[in-house]
């Protein structure tokens, strides 16, 4: 019978901070921070990291893949319309097509090889984090993220008086869904507007998710679902390919800043 | 009937699908109007390359965000709405879904037509993909529109589609569908050829009589019939156009064959 190291506590313990201490340490600065570590923030990060950028996702859950687990009603198979199935050729994620330009995979199977492949790529991941606020710089650019615990969050503040801490980058991506959190830090301080999105229209919002992807304001991309809320497009069903093709634009337009 | 005068046709291909045929379209006028110019000109805002930008600001701040609401005077676009219009502008995309206020787009069209050509002799008909809306002062809400005619006569590919009502059954199912979270496209099989579809090989048929009602608005400022088998008809409902443009017996009223008679022998 095989048997494990004979290891104390207390390595345990050490081993688990300094890893953490040391990779927190090394990513209080980078290339681009994503908030958010659903499909469009994933895809972003990996292909950014792929190419050669130092890359943290910003998770306020647990676990990574966002929506990417399950489809429509709690069912673990997700939609992807064409041309979007070059991206799960890419990854390795088998599917069928059920009807012309549609195709169907286990969600599982799909979320894992993506947030396997970021993890390949390079990406980092700070999961358990929320994101609290931004960092503003000359001409109100986008420098960086203030973050903090997930549980904070959940106590009354009275009793939790833990101080966020900020971390930096030269861009950063928002990746946060519907909530489009990042935007909105924004909107709060009246620097941008946004329109909230619209009406569901599947068959055109996947399109135009891809299409006004990109810079919203100086140094913030915004990417997936944020895309809708931001510029109010119509809302989109489950289906989530125009969720990978905007991470792919969202990782273009950050490498074309990033130089 | 004293009809009007008509010098040249234009055409304009603002973003329109692949799948229409402008030249068909051009061929067919010149058929039936005898001696009049029909010329296809392509994309309008070729003419005015310098505006470009002006003018994506312009589409930008014209988009219908609650069909319940007017449009606000000052809508201020966001930066990434003016590059999307911009790059529309230049013809590197085709993708659509946005709404538009109709009275609006129209305006921002006729402005883009040669200052010497905006006159009822000369007709200008533009196709686009994009979708608008006019505003409605009796319900207060925004209805989807096919076309508006005028000075430029705008006909919506995406509106052939969206406006005219598909069967009543097609939205309960498409109700279920949606609470179901399934795919609604899947009921596009169900109802196949009940209704005008993207990429619908009939589009280019269906439009020829659509751009016959931008004639008719220039030679009798009345674009519509109210014979359902004349392609002149204004369909509320896809399977009165599919009947007025493909299934009628005929293609005009006798009202309106002796219209265009009379403005052929002129």
């Amino acid at each position: 019978m095989e048997k494990f190291s004979p290891v104390g506590e207390k390595d345990v313990t050490r081993a688990i901070v300094t890893e953490f201490a040391r990779q927190f340490e090394e990513y209080v600065e980078s290339d681009c921070i994503i908030i958010g570590a659903g499909p469009s923030g994933l895809m972003a990060g990996r292909n950014l990291a792929k190419a050669g950028k130092k890359v943290l996702i910003v998770e306020r859950n647990n676990y990574l893949g966002g929506g990417f687990w399950i489809g429509g009603y709690l069912m673990n198979k997700v939609t992807v319309r064409r041309p979007a199935e070059r991206v799960l050729d890419e990854l390795g994620i088998p599917y069928k097509e059920v009807s012309a330009g549609l195709l169907v995979a286990d969600g599982p199977h799909a979320c894992s090889k993506l947030i396997a492949s970021a993890c390949d790529s390079g990406v980092k991941f700070a999961n358990m984090t929320a994101f609290d606020d931004l960092v503003l710089k000359e001409d109100a650019r986008v420098c960086g993220a203030v973050i903090n615990w997930t549980p904070i969050s959940a106590l009354p503040r009275e009793i939790t008086c833990v101080d966020p801490v900020a971390i930096e980058s030269e861009i950063m991506i928002d990746a946060t869904g519907h909530d489009a959190q990042v935007v909105k830090k924004l909107e709060e301080r009246g620097l941008i507007k946004t329109k909230g999105f619209g009406a569901m229209w599947v068959e055109r919002s996947e399109d135009l998710v891809v299409e006004h992807t990109g810079e919203v304001h100086p140094g913030l991309i915004v990417t997936g679902m944020a895309v809708s809320t931001t510029y109010g497009l119509p809302r989109m069903g489950p289906t989530f390919g125009a969720m990978l093709l905007s991470g792919e634009v969202a990782a273009d337009v950050a490498l074309e800043k990033l130089g | 009937m004293k009809v009007g005068r008509i010098e040249k046709i234009f055409l304009y291909n603002e973003g329109a699908p692949e799948e229409l045929n402008i030249e068909q379209i051009a061929e067919y006028l010149r058929k039936k109007l005898g001696k009049v110019q029909v010329r296809v000109r392509g994309n309008p805002f070729a003419f005015c390359p310098e505006k470009s930008s002006g003018y994506a600001r312009k589409l930008a701040s014209i988009k219908i965000q609650d069909a319940s609401r007017t449009i606000a005077s000052k809508n201020e676009p966001l930066y990434g709405e003016i590059e999307y219009e911009k790059r529309r502008i230049l013809g590197k995309k085709r993708s659509f879904g946005i709404l538009y206020d109709g009275f609006h787009l129209h305006k921002i069209f006729n402005e883009i037509l040669p200052r010497e050509e905006r006159s009822l002799e000369f007709v200008h008909i533009l196709f686009t993909s994009r979708l608008f809306a006019t505003w409605d002062d009796g319900d207060k809400r925004y209805h989807l529109r096919t076309s508006v005619y005028g000075i430029p006569s705008i006909i919506s590919t995406t509106g052939l589609v969206e406006a005219p009502a598909k069967p009543g059954e097609y939205y309960l199912l498409k109700q279920h569908y949606q609470r179901l979270k399934k795919d609604v496209t899947e009921l596009k099989d169900r109802f196949k050829g009940r209704f005008i579809d993207y990429e619908d090989k009939r589009l280019t048929k269906i439009v020829k009589g659509y751009a016959m009602q931008a004639v008719l608005n220039s030679l009798t400022g009345d674009p519509f019939c109210e014979d359902k088998g004349c392609r002149l008809y204004n369909a509320h409902w896809q399977d009165e156009l599919i009947f007025a443009q493909l299934e009628s017996k005929y293609e005009f009223c006798g009202w309106h064959r002796s219209i265009l008679d009379s403005f052929r022998r002129k």
